[in-house]
């Protein structure tokens, strides 16, 4: 299809949801599963008048990453916001319910096997939640998706790549929250409620939704990475992103459960602990935390480059 | 409104064959399309199904189509496209592109 | 037949399912809440029928006043912390437990949305909202039987955060005023720009976008509706053993999330969900030897 190659310069924001499949993983190791051919796009949109996509705007597939078979997910935002209906939501379910079978093949040939080629799930949002049109049943898929990570958990890993145009909102900005590890470009937004509704909440002068840069402090990828909110930040081309998994792949799954910030009694504790700190500081913006944490220059971290960012910033404890 | 489904289908002068047994580009974005091309035993014709919501372009469809498979000569192929709101400049470009990235993949 | 809307009364629900008096706020066996944390979420331990369960609801009379966009049952953070770390408790405390005694879990559900604020984005509301569903399933998946009785208000992240990670689902009915949706309709109508007659007719064929428990019902996404009152607590108490007789029987997916994809299936509401997957499936046994 693509070139494999070319790909891995891409910047992975403008790139579509096939392109990062294709890329994210081993050269020609893609395999797309309920592709465009199988035309499983909405049953519900053609009723309401609304344009529909063969894939219904998401790519599932699975490829390699070295030995690990990888089970990608790769939303397509230009498709109604990368929103989540029946089947696309289906189509996540589906991509879980592989990996576990994949997983329960390798277990049964013992434990070495198993570490050498523990499968994972990858997921590359671009979305804003649940897709309007068909909001019931793309709500009760979200409620399944949530339960497929808690299902993965003690298996093998899940894994979150966000840095394409929308940002990963709504309902997938928990379930982002909820894998194991988070790869970020300082271009990918991570968030539950976007900018419009908070403005529509609090009013304009507390929040302009139209400030874009304000917009990347609250959910941008800088920031998440002081919050530790996200683990990685990494270079805006595909191959940064696909590097940074490659890497994380190579480490023991207990590693990778390690980069957590939720899904146990302690780190409930421990984020609780942050939401009290949240009224200690009372930040009018991001800036006020990043100050807090201790970066001096808190007003000059969105100008830095991604690599002068990382060398100089500090995080949450 | 709901969605709408147009087909056509035109017989080339010189019959070409798809390059591919299929290929599928594009992205429904706002403004833009997605297109599937089969290849398939069709007598010397190709069959395009449009699902769209646009209502009222029935006529442009066809002319830019008809300007496709002239340029073009295709045959023996089934085209389908998604669109959602694409111009007829884009539609034409898009479909060259597709049939170009086919000819470089059956190079390659 | 008391026909009342119970929306906005999570507290008084609380007193009409469970033993009378027998319910303890902000207490889980040894373990004891502060009652500033998270008002908007009432936690604590309860009978039902005799029996020792966990009570989690929302209180639409609380203020949290160290979080602005916190009210009329709204779930902040340290309402959504309160509530997984209520889940953790429980499972810690009964972890020696075997599956049939492990205290089962009542969601009361009468909620408008997770707190859409600025400093909720700015400290992750993404995640709060996430622990505890994510505890929610791991409670459910490792035996608890856990029951969700929506009330009142059922709306979209909400519902995700308290409600939908249950084993089973119950619903007040429709007369009672019982909301369940993302949106209302009349913004589905601005959305796709389709009158709401015309999207009212539509919904009598199709669920999946309408708003109102009887479309979840459809969609499976609602197990049962209880048409009166006094029936909460038998609806309740009879789900939660049919849960554990269906746990104890080891079947795998009997209840939460998965079946009720399969009951939205059965209901004749979610018709594209199984073919998909079964499709995905077919397609990657036809190449698994190269991953695998």
């Amino acid at each position: 299809m693509t070139d494999w190659q070319a790909l891995q310069q891409k910047s992975f924001y403008e790139a579509t949801a096939r392109e990062r499949a294709n890329g994210i993983v081993d050269a020609a190791s893609f395999t797309e599963l309920a592709g465009p051919r199988d035309r499983m796009s909405s049953p519900h949109l053609p009723a309401l008048g609304e344009a529909i996509e063969f894939d219904d705007g998401v790519v599932t597939g699975v490829g390699r990453v070295g030995k690990h078979p990888v089970f990608v997910i790769s939303q397509e935002g230009r498709f109604i916001g990368g929103a989540v209906g029946e089947v696309h939501g289906a189509k996540m379910v589906g991509i879980f319910q592989l990996a576990q079978q994949a997983y329960a093949q390798l277990a049964a040939k013992g434990a070495d096997s198993l570490a050498e080629r523990l499968p994972a799930v990858v997921i590359s949002f671009e979305t804003g939640g649940v897709r309007l049109h068909e909001a019931n049943a793309g709500l009760l898929a979200h409620a399944e998706v949530m339960d497929q990570i808690q299902n993965a958990r003690g298996k093998f890993p899940v894994i979150a790549l966000i840095g394409s145009k929308i940002g990963c909102f709504g309902g997938m900005g928990f379930v982002a929250a909820a894998t194991d590890l988070i790869i970020m470009s300082e271009l990918g937004r991570l968030g539950l409620t976007g900018p419009e509704v908070i403005e529509q909440e609090m009013g304009r002068e507390e929040f302009n939704a139209s400030d874009k840069a304000l917009v990347y402090r609250t959910t941008g990828g800088k920031h998440k990475y002081i919050m530790r909110d996200c683990n990685q930040l990494v270079e805006d081309s595909i191959g940064a992103f696909r590097t940074a998994l490659a890497s994380a792949l190579q480490q023991p799954y207990a590693e990778i459960a390690r980069c957590r910030r939720i899904g146990s009694e302690a780190l409930v504790d421990e984020q609780l602990a942050l939401a009290e700190l949240s009224c200690e500081i009372q930040p009018q913006d991001a800036r006020d935390v990043w100050a807090y944490f201790g970066n001096a220059d808190a007003a000059a971290i969105p100008e830095q480059t991604t690599a002068d960012f990382l060398r100089t910033v500090r995080r949450r404890p | 409104m709901a969605l709408q489904e147009l087909h056509y289908t035109f017989r080339a002068t010189e019959p070409q064959p798809f390059p591919l047994g299929w290929s599928h580009s594009g992205v429904v974005g706002s403004g833009d399309m997605e297109v599937m091309f089969e290849r398939c035993m069709l007598d010397g014709e190709i069959r395009f199904k449009v699902v769209t919501p646009v209502r009222g372009f029935e006529r442009v469809w066809e002319q830019v189509l008809g300007r496709f498979v002239n340029e073009t000569n295709l045959a023996d192929v089934s085209v389908e496209i998604n669109d959602n709101n694409a111009t007829p400049v884009v539609v034409l470009m898009r479909l060259r592109q597709a049939l170009k990235e086919a000819r470089k993949e059956a190079e390659g | 037949m008391t026909v009342e809307m119970m929306i906005g009364r999570g507290r008084e629900a609380i007193d009409m399912i469970v033993d009378p008096g027998s319910f303890q706020e902000n207490r889980i066996g040894e373990s004891e809440f502060s009652p500033e944390l998270g008002p908007g979420a009432v936690v604590g331990e309860a009978k039902l029928a005799g029996r020792d369960i966990v009570v989690i609801a929302n209180d639409a009379e609380a203020i949290n006043e160290r979080f602005p966009v916190v009210y009329f049952g709204v779930i902040g953070m340290e309402e959504a912390y309160k509530m997984a770390k209520t889940v953790y408790t429980v499972m810690r405390q009964d972890a020696e437990k075997a599956a049939g005694e492990k205290r089962p879990l009542l969601l009361i559900v009468d909620t408008p949305g997770n707190a859409p604020g600025k400093i909720e984005e700015i400290f992750g509301m993404n995640k709060a909202t996430g622990a505890y569903q994510l505890a929610l399933a791991e409670a459910r998946r490792c035996g608890h039987a856990v029951v969700a009785m929506v009330i009142g208000r059922a709306i979209s992240g909400a519902f995700l955060c308290h409600g939908l990670q249950a084993d089973h689902i119950l619903s007040l009915s429709p007369e009672f005023g019982t909301m369940i949706h993302v949106m209302p309709l009349t913004s589905i109508s601005r959305i796709t720009k389709l009158d709401i007659e015309r999207l009212e007719q539509l919904a009598e064929n199709n669920p999946v976008f309408a708003a109102g428990p009887d479309f979840f019902y459809r969609l499976g996404g609602v197990d049962e509706m209880v048409t009166e009152l006094e029936d909460m607590p038998s609806a309740i108490n009879r789900h939660i053993q049919e849960i554990e007789a269906a746990k104890a029987a080891g079947v795998a997916d009997c209840t939460g999330p998965m079946y009720h994809g399969k009951l939205g299936e059965q209901r004749g509401g979610r018709m594209h969900r199984r073919p998909v997957i079964e499709r995905m499936t077919a397609e990657f046994a036809a190449v698994a030897e190269q991953y695998l």
